[in-house]
């Protein structure tokens, strides 16, 4: 009888952990969620209890929600900051996928002279930190946005239109520009090792039909790509929704910054006027649209990591 | 094969080297001149003494000199990326063994905890920093204070003060990164074919035995990733340390990459930043290497 209840208790406890690390898990951001509903005053008289706008619904209890998410949404300049985010990271992703698949695909099927420097050169930069390269690329943007402007400021005088200035600091160019070249390293290298499994015979198809190398590619090998583009796209989406560092250090215009540097710099006015239902509002707002990738993608997310560390 | 039923210099061959040119050209070239080339100048610029207006002065290895010199603030800043490399690393890794082992046992719920313990790793280490400043406040919002004040203690810990922030960051770092690693493991552990284990069982090899004599040596690659990754991880580390101390770091919490934006981007000493990136990028390889060759080594005994 003790043997069969000695192994019982194993499994109970380490479930009773699972379950444990479950509620520490999950209970800060529901945490987060529902004092989002609340007022400051409400928060400071009753710090985790239930909101109103829950334990009794009704069009009074709902108004601190509302104010909350207003003055995060339109007073802090919140959808400023969500477009921004929108625009940069949706055409840095476009040009990611475009750009990473096309070189991928040429590495991982023609033999050329130089191919393999070309695929080390990729890998290198796997190991390259946003670190070393941020500092000549601040000094270096500036050159070569006086460059630019030599460049093309002399036909706009010539035409008369007046003065151009270029600048790659303070632009959303000059930052996705960034976001494509740091990104292609581990899109190229995850791709050519995807290309390498496709079956070659399509692609020979293809081509004994007469269509040429171009229209193979986009017509026959992108959508059979497919899978494993959609699985890089999700990587490189949560990794530049969530970028910090490069944004920091080249949007200063607060009109251009992204979603995690106008959280940053409302969390510190914020707390500086102990405004907590704006903070919480605006965490919620910054955490939502990940999540809502995470709940609708998770399958492939957690698929492709396995597939590209076990290959790895 | 292909080749040779080509004539050199034929008009097919002329076509497909245009094609690689005009697919390889653009990525190549973003990558060169905004990834490559600046990466390789960190090397020239850690070189000279500059305060990015005058003239640059060559100190020749000065700025390394100066970084390792007894005093320096490189030392306690890299004193701080180990800890906040092996103490949470640590943690994380054996939870997410433990949390991997006990999922893969085919345990009701399995799908629910998999995707809920992944979850906390989608959400950007801004708002993970912003979370636990709420978590920790000393004011009346903070939850972990309010749960001591239930507990009987009158006064607030300040738990996010220079002092304390870098043991602050551990339940945060575990708490995001652990799912991620028990996923990893988990796929490894699903990979491991069923015979094995029964094989073992019958000849009569405890559930303890067979997690130290199978499932550990068969996962040791996945293992090896695992580790690369904390240790790239803590050797970068800079969102929650910048943003939980304001964007101004104190001599006590400074980790490499936050000394070195400092150095650069608010003392204007740009030699001496750089310095720090590029000693930051050799910690990277070194770690790297060093800890795929340690591993393959001790994978081969099997």
């Amino acid at each position: 009888m003790t043997a069969s209840a000695l192994r019982w208790v194993g499994p109970a406890v380490r479930y009773a952990c699972l379950i444990a690390y479950l509620v520490a898990v999950l209970f800060p951001v529901c945490w987060v969620f529902y004092t989002s509903a609340k007022s400051t005053q409400q928060i400071y008289r009753n710090p985790f209890g239930l909101p109103p706008a829950i334990t009794a619904p009704g069009r009074q209890s709902l108004q601190p929600l509302v104010e909350n998410y207003t003055k995060a949404w339109v007073g802090s300049r919140f959808s400023r900051y969500f477009i921004n985010s929108v625009i940069v990271v949706s055409t840095s992703l476009v040009s990611i996928l475009m750009l990473g698949s096309m070189a991928a695909y040429v590495l991982a099927r023609f033999h050329f002279r130089g191919r393999t420097f070309v695929h080390m050169l990729f890998i290198c930069g796997l190991l390259i930190p946003v670190q070393l390269v941020l500092i000549p690329l601040f000094f270096q943007f500036s050159d070569m946005g006086d460059w630019l402007t030599r460049i093309l400021g002399a036909p706009v005088r010539a035409l008369g239109i007046g003065d151009l200035t270029v600048s790659l600091h303070d632009s959303h160019i000059g930052l996705i520009l960034i976001y494509v070249a740091f990104s292609l390293p581990f899109t190229v290298f995850t791709l050519t090792a995807f290309f390498r499994t496709l079956p070659g015979e399509l692609r020979e198809a293809a081509l004994i039909d007469g269509a040429g190398e171009y229209r193979t590619f986009f017509s026959v090998m992108m959508p059979l790509g497919r899978p494993g583009i959609v699985t890089i796209a999700i990587f490189n989406f949560l990794g530049l929704w969530n970028e910090y560092l490069f944004g920091l250090v080249f949007l200063n215009d607060d009109r251009l910054k992204t979603l995690p540097l106008g959280l940053a710099s409302i969390s510190m006015q914020a707390q500086y006027k102990s405004d907590f239902g704006l903070l919480f509002a605006a965490l919620v707002i910054a955490m939502v649209p990940t999540i809502a990738v995470y709940m609708v993608l998770q399958e492939k997310l957690t698929r492709g990591i396995t597939l590209g560390a076990l290959k790895g | 094969m292909r080749r040779a039923t080509r004539k050199p210099g034929g008009d097919r061959d002329r076509n497909q080297a245009l094609f690689v040119v005009s697919f390889l050209g653009p990525p190549v070239a973003l990558y060169a001149t905004f990834v490559l080339w600046p990466a390789l100048n960190a090397f020239r610029y850690s070189l000279y003494r500059w305060d990015g207006l005058s003239e640059p002065a060559w100190v020749g290895l000065g700025n390394f000199r100066a970084i390792v010199a007894t005093g320096s603030e490189f030392l306690p800043a890299i004193r701080n990326n180990l800890f906040l490399t092996f103490v949470p690393g640590a943690l994380t890794l054996s939870l997410a063994l433990f949390f991997a082992y006990t999922v893969h046992q085919r345990i009701p719920g399995a799908r629910l905890f998999r995707i809920a313990f992944f979850f906390p790793n989608v959400i950007s280490s801004v708002a993970v920093a912003l979370l636990w400043i709420l978590i920790y406040s000393t004011t009346d919002v903070g939850l972990l204070n309010g749960l001591l004040r239930l507990l009987g203690r009158t006064e607030p810990i300040a738990f996010t003060e220079s002092g304390n922030l870098l043991w602050a960051i551990v339940p945060m770092s575990v708490w995001s990164a652990t799912g991620f690693f028990m996923v990893l493991f988990l796929a490894a552990m699903e990979n491991i074919p069923e015979t094995y284990y029964e094989a073992a069982r019958l000849d009569g090899a405890s559930s303890a035995a067979q997690f130290r004599h199978i499932t550990l040596p068969l996962m040791w690659d996945v293992l090896t990733t695992g580790v690369v990754f904390l240790i790239v991880g803590g050797l970068k580390f800079f969102d929650a340390i910048f943003v939980m101390e304001n964007g101004r770091p104190s001599k006590t919490t400074h980790t490499l990459a936050t000394l070195l934006y400092s150095k650069v981007f608010q003392e204007y000493n740009i030699g001496y930043g750089t310095a720090i990136s590029v000693m930051l990028f050799l910690l990277v390889l070194a770690a790297t290497l060093v800890s795929l060759r340690l591993m393959r080594r001790e994978r081969l005994e099997y």
